[in-house]
């Protein structure tokens, strides 16, 4: 029969990528024998016979699901499902949920394929969605056995240590064992010193000297070449985690070294870089932390804290627990820094407490966040005794910086000497900021109320803290004005709910998802923190805190607290991406990369923040602002 | 005699029997005509949409959109935009339209929203070209709307029966056009959508007993 000529059809292929790109012959092919069918909510379509082909959804929302019910990726108006089908026989057995009332096109097989041999955007647009949603499936699945294939999968390079120690057969096995001491390893690669691109020609190992050289009485002055492992196994660079494990599993050893194409050795990898690897583990870290004595080690050490990250994002870890992981690294950080900071200066004249502010304090860092810090000394420092901690925070400020952790553009930092003060100094700074409640004097002091001591007797931050909600007790006019600093930032919803996105600059069309977003909602929760008759720090805490004592709505509470897992999840993920391609950190947010349900809980978040600014006005501000 | 009586009889049964089946097992044609009026024996057919499901789909190839010849463009034509030189260039002889309208219907269920003004005009046309005489079931797509806000007691306000705030209450789409083919295909996936909120063993029979019939287009 004739080409179709349905106006309304084709105008939704023409505005929905990657349909849009087609030419007008390709179109008119494509639809050649499409369906239309409408499927009831909570209906299950299996992708067989017939409907094993590709659908795009006109309207409505569906769930894909493995067989046995795990979640694979939710789509909606303008979004296909069945390209696994279409393009591979669906071989997951993938199915597909229908979560609200669907009308739904179903391309035929034939005249889909034809076209998608013609047209490179839709080739690339479909097996990239292939490939998402595979990598989805395959971390859902992964998750029930708890080892994420992506770790299987990283290059070998990322893991490999490059530093070598390296003899030459010629070399005796005393030389290489003290050289392998020295270092600290235990294994030593033996090169082909004659050769002028030197060669890997074997390895030996900690056991090798114990099985060939110490258990049968050899003398130490034997040549390597004749203990050592000739022709060992190899990786070469380019090989994968993977690889490696199976190399290691298959051959029974642990040592594996890295060579090119024409032998020369670039790396090693071992069983316990596989396992560090592996673990992604924050104790590791912070373990290694512990044990580093100079701040160039530590800041070597903490070079692996943005791939910690970037994992533990890619793991799925829930962004709370995400931050509550930063914060514990970055505490031993501080921590360590501070010990080494009194290795070289000496005991400090008198006790005192590092402070730490802002996100560090809230436990909700990520990549790229700096630092907010300062001092609580125990009494008023003379001339000699200030410069003492002088010497110490500036130690610690730039040990941070050096570790990642970037110096705060605000200067509110231990090393600027208006943030060491003496305990009656910090209340009185306190009572200040309440008792002015100039709006302008807390836009730039509200991180202070956010506010957790990492090194000192916590007693004395409890008694600060005290006296600071005694004085916001007794001023009413500070809960107003910081209601007022709070609602100074709208969410970015305009009429009919579209994103107010950046208009210009770098960052043109996009959201800003920490000042656009997540910064509203630690301004709503530190009112009620500070509200509250029990003080908290973060802001999962404070909004669970004002519930309990009734200060919130629970349904309010719960929603902002959603809200906030969502923007921080987008947050990470944005940062993850940004990272990963660009090596620097990035809150901003394309949302026209979203799909059209991921849109949509988007915008109810930020209907959330906007439901409870109204709520804060009421509640603190009586209505004024 | 008694063998007229026997096989109207078995044309009966036959029918009776067909309607129990599987609503899916029977195609349907759906239509939609716009006209230069309402009144069937004033007024006359300007154009012809229509879509056919099959096996519970709508199949987009058998979509049709025919402009009549000899229809006179008159005060409607403003809202469907259809102007004389369509007509002219689009126009088709209307007896190959209306046989191959007979051919399409034998063996398929007519639908439409709002039967009543269609049929008519439907039957007027039929007489004036001399078509051979042919029964259908019809089903409408209003009256199953209707039939169904009364037995849910849930009053519909005035207009609620229009095609597109039907639509709107099964979450199908808004559409811009009004052209005989849009409104055919918006009537079938309306169709659709409420046949799937009649539960999983929907019949024939029960969407003709909510909101269809038996009829015969007559010959002139």
């Amino acid at each position: 029969m004739a080409a179709i000529d349905v106006s309304e059809v084709q105008k939704f292929l023409y505005s929905t990528p990657p349909f849009a790109n087609l030419s007008s012959a390709q179109m008119a092919s494509i639809l050649n024998g499409m369906e239309v069918s409408y499927v009831r909510q909570g209906q299950t379509l299996t992708l067989a016979g017939a409907a094993a082909t590709l659908h795009l959804i006109r309207r409505g929302a569906c769930e894909i699901r493995t067989p046995n019910g795990a979640l694979v990726d939710q789509i909606a108006d303008g979004e296909c499902f069945g390209v696994s089908s279409v393009l591979a026989q669906n071989p997951d057995g993938l199915e597909i949920v229908a979560m609200e009332d669907s009308l739904v096109y179903r391309f035929a097989k034939a005249s889909f394929l034809q076209v998608f041999e013609q047209s490179e955007a839709l080739r690339l647009f479909f097996e990239h969605t292939q490939h998402h949603r595979s990598r989805k499936l395959s971390r859902t699945q992964g998750s029930d056995i708890n080892t994420p294939a992506l770790q299987l999968s990283t290059p070998i390079e990322q893991v490999m240590t490059r530093q070598l120690i390296k003899a030459t057969p010629e070399e005796s096995v005393q030389i290489a064992a003290q050289r392998m001491t020295e270092a600290r390893v235990s294994s030593i690669l033996i090169v082909d010193a004659k050769e002028e691109h030197k060669p890997l020609v074997g390895i030996v190992t900690d056991r090798d000297l114990r099985s060939r050289v110490l258990a049968l009485g050899i003398t130490s002055e034997l040549s390597l070449s004749e203990v050592m492992t000739c022709a060992p196994a190899t990786l070469s660079p380019d090989s994968l985690v993977m690889q490696a494990q199976t190399l290691m599993s298959e051959y029974n050893i642990h040592h594996l070294p890295v060579v090119t194409g024409d032998g020369v050795p670039v790396g090693m990898v071992t069983a316990a870089d596989l396992l560090r690897h592996q673990e992604l583990s924050p104790i590791l870290l912070i373990n290694q932390i512990h044990r580093q004595t100079t701040v160039e080690n530590l800041a070597r050490v903490c070079q692996q804290w943005p791939t910690l990250i970037v994992n533990l994002i890619l793991t799925d870890m829930k962004p709370a627990d995400i931050g509550k992981v930063l914060a514990a690294v970055s505490d031993n950080l501080t921590r360590r820094l501070i010990e080494l900071a009194i290795a070289k200066f000496g005991q400090p004249p008198f006790p005192f407490q590092f402070l730490v502010f802002g996100s560090q304090a809230r436990k909700d860092q990520s990549l790229g966040s700096d630092q907010d810090n300062g001092l609580m000394l125990s009494s008023p420092p003379n001339a000699q005794q200030s410069e003492y901690f002088s010497a110490l925070s500036n130690y610690v400020c730039e040990g941070l910086g050096a570790c990642g952790i970037r110096l705060c553009p605000g200067n509110i930092m231990a090393s600027n000497p208006d943030w060491r003060m003496t305990q009656e100094q910090w209340q009185q700074a306190f009572s200040n900021w309440i008792t002015s409640a100039a709006p302008s004097a807390l836009l730039n002091a509200s991180i202070f109320f956010d506010i957790r001591c990492v090194y000192g007797d916590e007693k004395a931050l409890t008694d600060l803290l005290k006296g600071m909600q005694k004085d916001i007790a007794k001023n009413s006019l500070f809960l107003v004005s910081l209601t007022r600093s709070a609602l100074a930032s709208k969410p970015p919803l305009g009429f009919f709910r579209h994103f107010l996105l950046e208009s210009s600059g770098e960052h043109k069309h996009q959201l800003d998802l920490k000042h656009q977003g997540l910064a509203l909602i630690n301004d709503i929760a530190r009112l009620y923190g500070v509200a509250c008759q029990t003080y908290r720090v973060g802001t999962i805490p404070r909004l669970e805190q004002a519930i309990r004592e009734k200060l919130i709505s629970e349904d309010i509470a719960r929603n902002l607290i959603d809200a906030w897992d969502e923007l921080n999840g987008l947050r990470l993920e944005a940062q993850r991406r940004h990272w990963q391609a660009a090596g620097k950190a990035s809150a901003y947010l394309d949302p026209s990369t979203l799909s059209p349900l991921e849109r949509k809980h988007l915008k109810a978040t930020f209907a959330t923040i906007k439901e409870a600014q109204e709520i804060v006005l009421q509640r603190f501000a009586r209505g004024y602002a | 005699m008694l063998a007229s009586i026997i096989a109207r009889f078995q044309t009966w049964r036959r029918h009776r029997l067909t309607a129990k089946r599987p609503w899916q097992d029977w195609e349907y044609l759906v239509l939609d005509i716009e006209t230069s009026g309402l009144d069937a024996k004033q007024d006359h057919i300007i154009s012809i949409g229509w879509v056919v499901i099959r096996e519970g789909q709508i199949q987009l190839d058998s979509a049709q959109h025919l402009l009549l010849n000899g229809a006179q463009v008159e005060a409607s034509v403003g809202i469907h935009l259809i102007t004389d030189g369509d007509l002219e260039d689009h126009g088709r002889r209307e007896q190959s339209v209306i046989r191959y309208l007979r051919l399409l219907l034998r063996d398929k269920v007519l639908v439409m929203h709002h039967a009543p003004l269609e049929l008519s005009f439907l039957k007027a046309w039929w007489r004036q070209q001399q078509q051979a005489s042919l029964t259908l079931h019809w089903l409408d797509t209003l009256a199953i709307e209707r039939t169904k806000s009364l037995r849910a007691s849930q009053p519909i306000q005035e207009g609620g029966f229009r095609l597109a705030p039907c639509r709107a209450r099964y979450g199908l789409p808004e559409y811009q056009g009004h052209d005989a083919l849009t409104d055919a295909l918006a009537t079938a996936e309306l169709l659709l959508a409420q046949i799937s909120y009649q539960g999983k063993d929907c019949r024939l029979h029960d969407l003709l007993q909510i909101g269809g019939g038996h009829t015969k287009f007559v010959a002139g």
